[in-house]
């Protein structure tokens, strides 16, 4: 089995004084640093060699301390529980930088995120547009670099609207969104269609950039950060804090209790319980099973109650903090989680049973949306998405964190590839978590729930942290800094990894199934539910409601 | 006002919900509203798929650049008369990210709010008082608290002394 | 298939009407459930430690030169962390199971105290309490 040393030593000998350092900062976390001509030809080799999974890039501006930009490629080793860690330093005068997209395709959206961010440009990218500021924001103002304070609002450009793509010969425009009736976050898709079947498409998101990574940096101190992590998603939001504070706590070297290790990951399971029966919710409501979404979110509304009970809040729990939980879970409270949990798995269990044979499911979701096991290997994706193609890949085994090592589960793996199987994977992660929660309650150790973090956090230090989310894994890389807060916070959610794959599994695909393929990938909530379909020869425009897609 | 919303609103409104930039907590609970263990359809209140046939629009979330313009030609396609409820701290008040470069800071800095429900996120019984108190069926309940310590010379001129150090 | 609707339509059955008579009756929140803040003026001291820990920057600390320190609590921004019934040292500030708390005007959702204070001879910002003995006889002397 590979180990972090063997990894330096070989970078070492192929490439000598390319490498201008290399080591193991944090227990199975190797960080490299190379000059930029060699990053290229690192990367191929690593491909090569050991074919690790690319996760993240991250671009840091240090340059009123070393006058350079930093670029970080973030890459997993899955096997081998490992994290590598390539760094590049960049000139502050010319920050551009060779694109890897082309070796490989998940890196896409990252770079076209540093670009706009942090102002380090990708050469030979594919696709530089504009992908996360707004249309109207001005061209050469990037918010990550130090200079830019984090409340500036500068004035409005409208001409720099970014283009989407010309439709192609013979096809109609079908655009989608940004404000769907079901729900969410606004973006927009726009579908170019032949007939009935999808030919192309593009996408314009990021309506919901918060600027969270500069709040990181510059307004917030440690503990606050916490609990600005639980709001990055509604719905996984203690992953988020879990994540960081993890994070956090690996550059410093603090050690959290035992006990504290367990109440995450009970919080961790009850929370994957209660997102995948509201996804399968929103599922069935996407294809117009209403039946199932009342039964499955009133299936659902107990484990809302029981986390009320224990933290104070239905979600967003704001248990965590740098060092440990806040509230503890004390012994009354255990044998009524065990009860609620246990009905709970019965009531599953039985929904399961009765959609499991249902043919009209079978024709809606069979064979629908299929995502070969390459195409989701090249573009990166995570979760059940990933795991219903039949590649093994689950955070809470590959790197784990809280009190995972010390449970044992099975990761549930199907073959389908089609929404099918991400439906079967769902259903079997949610039986599995009432079993991972039994498990933790019966072995949680008595003692401390917060450690001791008796000094200032030193500066200067990386970590990088990996949780599983109900989506997929979430990634946070932290950067310690000065005056109690963080340097560089950078955080990558799953859906950005996932959403990657749209144009892929679309194609090929009737208009009516978009919604629930959408659907199938857990965008925090799917809902392209309304289409305008514009006749682009005469003009005329017809509005479908749901029912009439339904229908079709 | 309150005497127009009573006449129009006696009976049910239809509500058309938006997300401008949230995190989805706050949608997660008005989704929460109409199933099962809330119901908010026993009064007759449904979600539509149009804000032409909306009567109240529901909006969550602190409203981002690209969301603004968005939203104010959101707001004029529902017909009059409309009420809008701010729902979370996000859309009263900006919530933890009032003054992020690229969030404008609450919905009422857009369009014009009738009530406000904060919370982050509000139960979904707190969503269904919000409504109540807009029909009319139950008064609001929450004051403005102000309390002072007694015994000691009154504040005459109010000049502070610094600018005050957490910004509005 | 039809076996398939025939246990769908049994799960509905059994589980009846689960409906919560809310408004009409009231929905108590658990115990610990973190609400409304609440503030007690004969405990709090005027340290705003609550306003350097929130997250929000919720509250506001306003000091005039009369030796009168203004602590205002904004509650549209709240998330309702807790923090700052954490980390105040006379637990002054708790928070409550209030959830209802809509309403039409923004105005409402303000919790102000003032506190009366000694100020610095240099600055002029008040930096500690008037009478810290009497303090002293309202929450008791600590072992």
């Amino acid at each position: 089995m590979l180990t972090a040393k063997q990894i330096i030593e070989t970078l070492r000998t192929r490439f000598d004084k390319q490498i201008l350092g290399a080591e193991e900062k944090v227990s199975n976390q190797v960080f490299v640093r190379v000059v930029p001509d060699a990053l290229i030809p690192v990367i191929c080799f690593l491909n090569q060699c050991f074919s690790p999974r690319f996760l993240i890039n991250a671009g840091t501006d240090v340059v009123q301390q070393d006058g350079k930009y930093v670029v970080s490629y973030i890459f997993s080793f899955d096997s081998e529980k490992i994290f590598l860690c390539i760094q590049v330093g960049l000139d502050s005068a010319d920050p551009d930088i060779e694109s890897i997209t082309p070796i490989i395709a998940g890196a896409n959206w990252s770079e076209r995120e540093t670009r706009d961010l942090v102002g380090i440009s990708a050469k030979n990218h594919p696709d530089p547009r504009r992908l996360i500021l707004a249309d109207d924001w001005p061209e050469g103002v990037y918010p990550l670099r130090k200079d830019f304070p984090y409340d500036y609002r500068p004035p409005s450009e409208p001409q720099n609207k970014v283009p989407l793509k010309k439709p192609p010969e013979g096809t109609k425009v079908i655009p989608i969104g940004p404000f769907y009736p079901v729900l969410e976050e606004p973006a927009y898709f726009k579908l170019f269609v032949d007939g009935e079947t999808i030919v192309d498409c593009d996408y314009r998101g990021f309506y919901s950039h918060r600027g969270i990574e500069k709040y990181g940096d510059s307004k917030l101190t440690y503990n606050q950060i916490c609990f600005i992590a639980e709001r990055i998603c509604g719905i996984c939001g203690f992953i988020h804090s879990t994540c960081y504070c993890e994070a956090v706590e690996r550059a410093a070297g603090i050690e959290v209790p035992l006990r504290a290790r367990y109440i995450r990951t009970i919080m961790l399971e009850l929370e994957r319980i209660h997102s995948h029966l509201l996804w399968l919710g929103i599922a069935a409501h996407i294809i117009g099973f209403d039946t199932l979404l009342m039964q499955s979110w009133r299936i659902r509304e107990p484990v809302m109650w029981l986390c009320e009970k224990i933290s104070g809040n239905r979600k967003t729990y704001g248990m965590n903090l740098i060092g440990g939980v806040r509230r503890d879970i004390p012994a009354e409270i255990h044998d009524e989680i065990v009860r609620v949990i246990e009905k709970i798995e019965r009531e599953t269990v039985e929904v399961i049973d009765a959609v499991v044979g249902d043919t009209s499911l079978h024709a809606r979701l069979k064979n629908v949306g299929i995502l070969k096991e390459a195409v989701a290997r090249s573009i990166c994706t995570v979760g059940p998405t990933v795991r219903g193609s039949g590649i093994s890949i689950d955070s809470r085994v590959d790197h784990p964190y809280a009190a995972y090592k010390f449970v044992d589960f099975e990761v549930a793996v199907e073959t389908g590839c089609d929404i099918w199987a991400r439906t079967l994977v769902r259903l079997k992660e949610t039986i599995e978590a009432v079993k991972i929660i039994k498990r933790c309650l019966l072995e949680m150790p008595d003692g401390p729930i917060m450690g001791e973090v008796m000094e200032e956090i030193p500066s200067g230090r990386e970590a990088i942290c990996c949780v599983e989310a109900p989506r997929g894994e979430a990634i946070h890389y932290v950067l310690t800094g000065q005056d109690n807060r963080p340097y560089r916070w950078r955080v990558r959610a799953p859906t950005y990894a996932n959403l990657q794959c749209v144009p892929y599994i679309i194609k090929g695909e009737r208009i009516a199934d978009v919604p629930i393929i959408i659907g199938s990938l857990d965008p925090c909530y799917s809902c392209t539910e309304r289409m305008a379909v514009v006749d682009v020869k005469t003009g005329q425009q017809k509005i479908y409601t749901k029912e009439e897609i339904i229908k079709r | 006002m309150f005497s127009i919303l009573e006449k129009c609103f006696k009976k049910s409104i239809w509500v058309y919900h938006t997300n401008a930039s949230a995190c989805n907590g706050c949608d997660i609970e008005i989704i929460n509203a109409l199933t099962p263990f809330y119901d908010a359809e026993r009064f007759g209140i449904k979600l539509v798929g149009s804000p032409r046939h909306a009567d109240a629009l529901l909006v969550t979330g602190a409203v981002s650049r690209q969301v603004c313009p968005r939203l104010k030609t959101l707001y004029k396609s529902v017909p009059e008369p409309k009420l809008v409820f701010a729902i979370g701290s996000c859309a009263t008040g900006g919530g933890i990210w009032f003054d992020s470069y690229n969030l404008v800071g609450g919905v009422d800095k857009v369009i014009p709010v009738n009530f406000y429900i904060p919370g982050c996120p509000p139960r979904p019984e707190a969503i269904l008082f919000g409504v109540a108190v807009a029909l009319g069926l139950v008064d609001k309940k929450v004051v403005a608290e102000y309390l002072k310590e007694k015994g000691f010379p009154e504040l005459v001129h109010e000049r502070p002394v610094a600018e005050s150090l957490w910004a509005k | 298939m039809f076996i398939s609707k025939l246990k769908q339509a049994l799960i509905c059955l059994k589980a009846g009407r689960v409906t919560l008579a809310y408004p009409y009756k009231p929905s108590p929140p658990p115990e610990g459930f973190r609400g409304k803040v609440k503030v007690d003026i004969d405990k709090c001291i005027g340290c705003a430690g609550c306003a350097n820990v929130c997250p929000p920057g919720a509250i506001e600390v306003t000091d005039f030169d009369e030796g009168w320190r203004r602590i205002q609590f904004h509650l549209t921004r709240c998330i309702s962390c807790g923090r700052c019934e954490e980390v105040c040292p006379e637990e002054a500030v708790k928070l409550t199971d209030e959830f209802e708390l809509s309403t039409n005007t923004k105005e409402d959702l303000t919790v102000t105290i003032e506190v009366y204070m000694d100020t610095c001879q240099r600055c002029t910002r008040c930096f500690k309490p008037k009478h810290p003995l009497d303090k002293m006889m309202v929450t008791g002397f600590r072992q």
